[in-house]
């Protein structure tokens, strides 16, 4: 595992060394890092999109209205890079930004979407988008940049996981359901009843889906952590929290696929192995932060929170290594919340 | 204090209570002038407040909401009162200003600070007071007014003041509807700006008034009815899709019972007053459709009796019951308040002072008592020169949203109060015959505690609660020159204020915001105006500046600051005591593109042209 970190961030300092866009105006380097979205306050259109790079250990602040002359949106909800371009949703514009992910430049808009949440590839041509308030999976082509269709879960949604011809849509917002598409035909093929509103999901290294349910904010129900078979589309196991109070949220693994990891109250790691929930948190946050957002380094374990502090100032990105060691804090933009990781596994 | 030959006795019965409201010792109020009142007759309450006084009003434009700011305090903060009564809402403990039409309104008073502790409870940053009254007199006065302007804007007010000496009645009813289609330059949607049309802004609205008004010698009695609704499509922000679907329908209507009466030497005064408000808001995106309806039964009774030669002691016993019906709240929700308040106001011939202690119950548990004490002194005998101070701790009681909105209502929040310290200086005097001049400038501090705020909670969704203690500390200065002379009537005022609202002592060492400005709250702001009539001519020009006005927190970006010009002219024909006035207005008159509201444009050049026949027997 050292070698892999050693590698990574050798892999981090080479790529860095190796590209120096040329931005006008910004005195910084897009190497290796990664990219944080920063939502903004609902309506207040001042979510911004900023970078941290591990090359010069900076970050770097309100990089789309530096580059484009203009506001990002209003709040931009997640991110994600597919070859040479990067996809920002901007939730309540209704709008994917297209960018060139070495410039930041804008190269399309598609808009018309209703509050979309989330961007998965399905392959070179094909994306699907997650959305809030409408009963549909958008389907974006990624060579024009349009809507190519829609598809039709009868239910709201905001994760996806692409394995194979399949994609594994949540249904979070007051649902309990992971809806399955035939990617190829793109028709909802089957669904999985799970726990209430499941918000996150990853993969682990046996192909397994794991999926985080928080609940629901009325906190009537328990959250649950479920381990899915992709495959044959069955609950393989289900591991209800011990309180009613237990909100958690923003599940993530590691890159070797073994180690899960999720905000409640803090941040708490637990191996895919164990049937155990962790019983305290990893990372504690101080008094005065809110953790909001998690985001593991896919090449080095790094793991990265979002302190959104009061969710009207500027909050923080903070930098812990694998072990919880901490690192630096970064001042991000109002309310930092998803992450996307310049060399992802993507990309 | 005016008085009318014919009703000697009972105007004293009628101006007295209002005099003492107004007038208490060591207090800043002022009156809207009715020139001012005519001009904006086709206007709401925001537009008038905001290009005319030093009250901020936070508007989202053209058919969206506006809530007025005094002194750097928040809109619940600000009371809005009808003849004395609150009608702000009970649900967010503020009025939208932009759903009260000046055409209805006969005079509107401001009570700044702790003025407003006169009238009621909870007017931390002060009251805007509307009052709607007869004219005493038998005849018959008929007066239509109705206009067009720009962006699709017609109007029609009609007014009947009829009656005798003893009796009268007031019938007001309007309509307003407007398209709000104005074109406005998007600077944010691509780095070139570009040309837009503002789109789902169209507003609709309707209402009247009636009252009835009965006095014989001691005594007075009146019943009031004020109903209006208004339908609105909610325009978007510029960085969301122009149609949304959001909309929104509100519905009030207005009863108010009053009695004065003179024993001896007491003014006895009860009104009673029930009001209804139903907010609709759909959003049909967002698949929203939030139905509220509240209703507030008030019983206010008071008893004023002179004490000595000088001085007047008050006494009023405020009982003030709410029910909500939301299905936003998880059933229906009631809320009782009482308050009793005694006052005490001693005006001599150059010296005078106002004390009052207030307790308030709040359902089953007594409130920290408020007091405010002020005094006033005439520097000289024979001069129109006051210096005065006062000082207040005022209480704000949370609104029913901020304890029963699912999610994230509190239960447990404290009362707001705040600390007010305000001294003025004021003269009146007059320079020559024809020449008037009116100067004031005061100073104040607010120290306001326990200030609630939503912030995100633990379960994902925001709750409110007491996390902010802010100061507010600023100054207000105005000056106005009259000229009367034969054929000439002009006026030229000038006002400017100063605030430095801040966040103090924050429990969060994170905390970026401690020390800055409060969002949306300008530091600096102007008005100006310069009105002239000759014979029958006449024309007004004012001008508003709002300064700088930050949108974040920590104050790293801001709104550029606005001046906007309107110009006004018309023409006024009288025959018998009967009037015909056309006017001509220009809005706006620079074109400047600007935003009250970040995102949210305001429109550009507009005209309007209006028309009032008043008729007199």
């Amino acid at each position: 595992m050292n070698n892999l970190v050693k590698i990574g961030i050798l892999l981090l300092v080479v790529v860095s060394c190796s590209k120096t866009p040329d931005f006008p105006n910004i005195d910084y380097s897009l190497s290796g890092g990664v990219f944080v979205v920063n939502e903004g306050n609902f309506r207040s259109g001042n979510g911004s999109l900023s970078f941290y790079s591990y090359d010069s250990t900076k970050i770097y602040n309100d990089l789309f209205y530096s580059v484009n002359g203009r506001p990002l949106g209003d709040v931009p909800n997640s991110m994600a890079i597919k070859g040479d371009k990067a996809y920002i949703i901007v939730n309540n514009s209704g709008k994917i930004e297209v960018m060139d992910q070495s410039t930041l430049k804008s190269t399309a808009t598609i808009s018309g979407l209703i509050s979309p949440r989330n961007i998965s590839f399905v392959n070179d041509y094909k994306a699907y988008v997650s959305s809030l308030y409408s009963d549909s999976v958008i389907v974006i082509n990624l060579i024009d940049n349009s809507i190519a269709g829609y598809i039709n879960l009868r239910r709201s949604s905001e994760s996806i996981a692409v394995a194979g011809n399949k994609a594994f849509i949540s249904n979070w917002a007051g649902g309990n359901e992971i809806m399955v598409i035939n990617t190829f035909y793109d028709q909802v093929v089957d669904s999985i009843e799970v726990g209430i509103e499941p918000e996150s999901m990853a993969f682990d290294r046996n192909g397994m889906l794991w999926v985080l349910c928080n609940g629901g904010w009325t906190r009537q129900n328990y959250a649950e952590l479920i381990e899915i078979n992709p495959v044959s589309n069955s609950i393989e196991q289900k591991i209800v929290f011990p309180s009613k109070e237990a909100s958690p949220t923003c599940l993530k693994i590691d890159v070797f696929g073994e180690i899960l990891y999720y905000l409640d109250n803090g941040v708490r790691e637990m191996d895919i192995k164990s049937t155990d929930l962790p019983s305290a948190p990893f990372i504690i946050p101080e008094s005065g932060q809110y953790f909001y957002k998690i985001g593991i380094n896919p090449l080095n374990n790094d793991i990265l929170v979002t302190d959104a502090v009061d969710f009207v100032q500027q909050g923080y990105l903070l930098l812990y290594d694998y072990t919880g060691k901490f690192i630096s804090k970064q001042k991000a933009g109002i309310i930092p919340g998803s992450m996307c990781f310049k060399l992802s596994i993507n990309s | 204090m005016s008085t009318v030959d014919d009703t000697i006795k009972i105007k004293e019965v009628v101006i007295s209570r209002n005099k003492f409201n107004a007038g208490q010792s060591g207090y800043k109020k002022t009156t809207i002038d009715s020139s001012v009142l005519f001009n904006y007759s086709n206007s709401n309450l925001s537009e008038m407040l905001s290009e005319n006084t030093d009250i901020f009003i936070k508007s989202y434009g053209m058919g969206g909401t506006a809530t007025p700011s005094f002194r750097g305090t928040g809109a619940s903060h600000v009371l809005v009162d009808w003849n004395g009564i609150n009608i702000n809402s009970p649900m967010l403990g503020q009025s939208d200003l932009s759903l009260i039409p000046v055409g209805l309104i006969d005079d509107v008073q401001i009570y700044f600070g702790g003025a407003s502790m006169s009238l009621n409870d909870g007017g931390i940053g002060g009251t805007i007071n509307l009052e709607t009254k007869p004219v005493w007199k038998k005849e018959t006065l008929i007066s239509l007014n109705s206009g067009a302007g720009s962006f699709g804007q017609y109007w029609g007010l009609m007014n009947v003041k009829t009656g005798t000496c003893k009796f009268q009645t007031v019938t007001k009813g309007y309509f307003q509807n407007s398209e709000n289609n104005f074109r406005y330059l998007n600077t944010e949607i691509s780095s070139e700006p570009v040309w837009q049309t503002r789109t789902n802004s169209q507003v609709r609205q309707k209402g009247f008034i009636q009252e009835l008004y009965l006095r014989n010698t001691n005594n007075i009695a009146s019943v009031r009815i004020w109903y209006q609704s208004a339908d609105r499509n909610l325009p978007a922000s510029l960085l969301t899709p122009p149609n949304s679907g959001e909309n929104q329908f509100d519905e009030s209507l207005r009863t108010m019972l009053n009695y004065d009466a003179l024993k001896g030497s007491s003014n006895f005064s009860f009104t009673g007053a029930w009001m209804l408000s139903r907010l609709n808001y759909f959003n049909h995106l967002a698949s929203i459709d939030s139905r509220n309806l509240s209703e507030i039964l008030t019983l206010k009774a008071g008893v004023e009796n002179p004490v000595g030669a000088y001085a007047k002691l008050k006494i009023v016993l405020d009982e003030k019951s709410s029910v909500v019906k939301s299905n936003n709240y998880n059933h229906n929700t009631t809320r009782n308040t009482a308050s009793l308040t005694a006052s005490i106001d001693r005006k001599g011939d150059r010296f005078g002072t106002t004390i009052l202690l207030r307790a308030i119950l709040d359902n089953n548990t007594f409130l920290i008592p408020d007091f405010s004490t002020g005094v006033q002194f005439r520097l000289l005998n024979d001069k129109e020169y006051y210096f005065k101070a006062n000082i207040s701790r005022n209480s704000k009681i949370p609104s029913m949203n901020d304890m029963f909105w699912v999610p994230g209502g509190n239960h447990d929040l404290k009362n707001e109060y705040a600390l007010i310290y305000e001294i003025s200086y004021e003269m009146n005097q007059k320079i020559s015959n024809p020449l008037n001049l009116k100067y004031d400038l005061s100073v104040f501090r607010y120290n306001i505690k326990d200030m609630i705020q939503w912030h995100p909670g633990e379960y994902s969704y925001w709750t409110a609660d007491n996390i902010a203690n802010v100061n507010s500390t600023g100054g207000e200065s105005s000056v106005s020159l009259d000229y009367i002379h034969n054929n000439i009537n002009s006026s030229l005022k000038a006002g400017y204020s100063f605030t430095r609202v801040i966040a103090v002592g924050s429990k969060n060492e994170n905390d970026n915001s401690v020390g800055k400005q409060l969002m949306y709250m300008p530091e600096n702001q102007a008005n100006a105006s310069f009105r002239i009539g000759f014979k029958n001519i006449y024309s007004s020009w004012v001008v508003n500046f709002n300064g700088i006005r930050y949108i974040t927190v920590d104050n790293s970006k801001y709104l550029p600051g606005y001046f906007i010009n309107n110009l006004s002219t018309g023409l006024k024909f009288t025959l018998k005591g009967s009037s015909i006035d056309m006017n001509f207005n220009i809005d706006n008159l620079f074109n400047i593109n600007y935003q009250s509201i970040a995102y949210y444009p305001l429109p550009g050049r507009s005209y309007i042209v209006k028309i009032l026949v008043q008729i007199i027997k």
